[in-house]
């Protein structure tokens, strides 16, 4: 493209256009490390005041470093044991699969099918997005006590999915929508048969959406607190419930230790899905993930 | 007959596969549902079951309450706003510089993943009078003492509020957008800059037309969020106005159990609103359609 301008351009005006694409180029790279650090800041406070025993003012860093916290978030005090801590992961999993499978097969309904109602389920899908979840909780608490899904681990799960059915459809809408039916025709003709043609064809294509989407409801059901609040009663304790009460007040080292131990265990189920994004050789151009 | 069986099976596959996620849907629906007859007065479970305005009529004319629908309406507005601009430059920014995968994790995953209330309580770290940001003023010679900086906890003005909604949502609405703006970089960018068009008017004219949909969505998504949480307001908010939530939570745990219906009243009027404003978007964009073609 530049050698084909390059025929009509001057070579000094050409050198003056390199200098400022170079500028600009400098320009949006500063704008990203400013905004890369706003963002790792915040974490990096919260990492070190999980870390500190006291940081009096007017210090900026902090003077007096214990593992005071962190022994305390382990020594099995306040339920905060590992029976607590695979529940709430045991919740997010269940939630994260159960949800990424309902939204990859109503995704594939909505994209590549015509029927009746269509349009209606396409907004009717969007309403958990619309209608906040803490009207959604409210709600549903006495419908759950009288049909018993109330404090049980069960409904649960089921109150998480419905909130994070919303996201997973977008995800999966669009890379079901990208992927098309092409090669699953193409492997019909050759004589494939329905099983073979899904599990060869259909789930890898969409992989890149399964990963994504696993580990965005996977995030969406272990970082809800008023909907498992509500739902759980007080009985389904998840990591959530334990932390939110040290975060409004009280001992800001606990907190912290507590807020750290939670992004730890976030970003490592981050990192895994990441890893098996990679795994299953999705390149770069072709990923609709991020 | 072999052949018309398919072709029931094929008409029938799709009701199959939406099945599922109905279910789903249903029992959200019904929960609402089940709340909002509560807020008429209908409490089936108590046998009470005379229909009533009342509950709105004393909500609505609660003067709390309607500083609360304002407080909540400003604070998700200027965050959804802001949001929507800067999450906008941000996947412009991204796509421009052609960043790798990594920075684009740190930019952008790592803030999706982190949970809302830790944001706040790094906000307050950070923000409340002794917190490290009035120290670094001190430093400067600016703030003389610990009492000097207004905390970020209970400011009127609900800026820690608005803070963590942007440290959140900005990274969100740059995620739904980067996909569409890279594809439109490499397809419609460069034969837009060989005609000679510049960077801006490449980003006005194509780019910005081509991803208006997603950023509508998410922004909508991102302001029903906001409204319609409780986390971070009640971590966050002044005493008075209370957010919508907060309030109709307080409501909602009264001893008392008729005071249910109070809050599902208020409830049903975050409903509303949320409602009110997805109607809004889907005339918007169907007359965006229309003309088009």
């Amino acid at each position: 493209m530049s050698s084909s301008l390059s025929q009509n351009t001057s070579r000094p005006e050409l050198l003056a256009r390199k200098r400022r694409l170079r500028r600009r180029q400098a320009f949006t790279r500063t704008l990203i490390g400013i905004e890369l650090a706003l963002v790792l800041v915040p974490l990096g406070i919260i990492v070190l005041w999980a870390l500190t025993n006291a940081w009096p003012w007017p210090n900026l860093l902090p003077q007096d470093l214990s593992l005071r916290g962190v022994e305390q978030v382990f020594s099995g005090r306040q339920n905060m044991g590992a029976s607590m801590l695979l529940l709430s992961i045991g919740i997010a999993l269940a939630c994260a699969v159960i949800t990424t499978a309902v939204a990859a097969l109503a995704c594939r309904a909505l994209c590549l099918y015509r029927w009746h109602g269509r349009n209606a389920f396409q907004f009717a899908a969007l309403l958990p997005f619309i209608i906040p979840s803490t009207v959604f909780a409210m709600g549903v608490q006495v419908v759950f006590l009288q049909v018993g899904l109330a404090r049980t681990v069960p409904g649960v799960i089921l109150a998480h999915c419905i909130v994070a059915l919303p996201y997973a459809m977008i995800i999966m809408t669009d890379i079901t929508s990208a992927a098309g039916t092409q090669r699953e025709e193409a492997a019909k003709t050759l004589g494939a048969g329905p099983l073979q043609m899904i599990w060869h064809i259909t789930i890898p294509q969409l992989l890149p959406g399964i990963i994504s989407s696993l580990s965005m409801c996977y995030i969406m059901s272990f970082s809800q607190y008023f909907l498992t609040l509500l739902v759980g009663g007080g009985k389904v304790q998840t990591f959530v419930l334990v932390l939110f009460p040290y975060l409004s007040g009280g001992d800001r080292t606990i907190a912290c230790a507590y807020s750290t131990v939670f992004l730890l265990i976030t970003f490592a189920v981050f990192f895994i899905f990441e890893l098996l994004l990679r795994r299953f050789g999705v390149r770069e151009e072709e990923s609709l993930y991020g | 007959m072999a052949l018309l069986s398919r072709k029931t099976k094929r008409k029938a596959a799709p009701y199959l596969m939406v099945l599922p996620a109905l279910l789903l849907l249903a029992v959200f629906i019904y929960g609402v549902g089940s709340g909002i007859i509560q807020s008429f007065g209908i409490m089936t479970y108590l046998d009470r079951t005379e229909f009533t305005l009342e509950y709105y009529e004393q909500a609505l004319t609660r003067t709390d309450l309607m500083d609360s629908v304002m407080f909540s309406l400003y604070f998700s507005l200027v965050s959804s706003v802001l949001a929507a601009i800067g999450g906008v430059a941000l996947s412009f920014l991204m796509t421009q510089a052609r960043s790798s995968r990594f920075i684009r994790l740190l930019g952008i995953q790592v803030p999706i993943t982190t949970m809302h209330a830790v944001v706040a309580l790094a906000v307050i770290c950070l923000f409340t009078g002794a917190g490290l940001f009035p120290r670094l003023l001190h430093i400067l010679g600016i703030a003389p003492d610990a009492t000097w900086f207004p905390s970020v906890v209970g400011a009127p003005s609900g800026w820690g509020i608005i803070v963590v909604y942007l440290w959140k949502e900005i990274p969100f609405v740059a995620f739904t957008t980067l996909t569409i703006m890279r594809n439109i970089s490499t397809s419609y960018g460069e034969a837009a800059s060989t005609l000679g068009a510049n960077g801006w008017r490449t980003f006005f004219e194509i780019t910005l037309p081509l991803c208006r949909g997603a950023i509508l969505r998410a922004f909508l998504v991102v302001f029903a969020f906001a409204f319609g949480s409780y986390e971070i307001p009640f971590l966050l908010e002044p005493t008075s106005p209370k957010a919508l939530p907060v309030l109709a939570y307080i409501e909602f745990q009264d001893p008392d159990i008729i005071n249910r219906c109070y809050a599902m009243a208020l409830n049903g009027i975050m409903a509303g609103i949320c409602t009110v404003l997805c109607v809004i978007y889907y005339v918007v964009l169907q007359r965006e359609k229309k003309q088009i073609r």
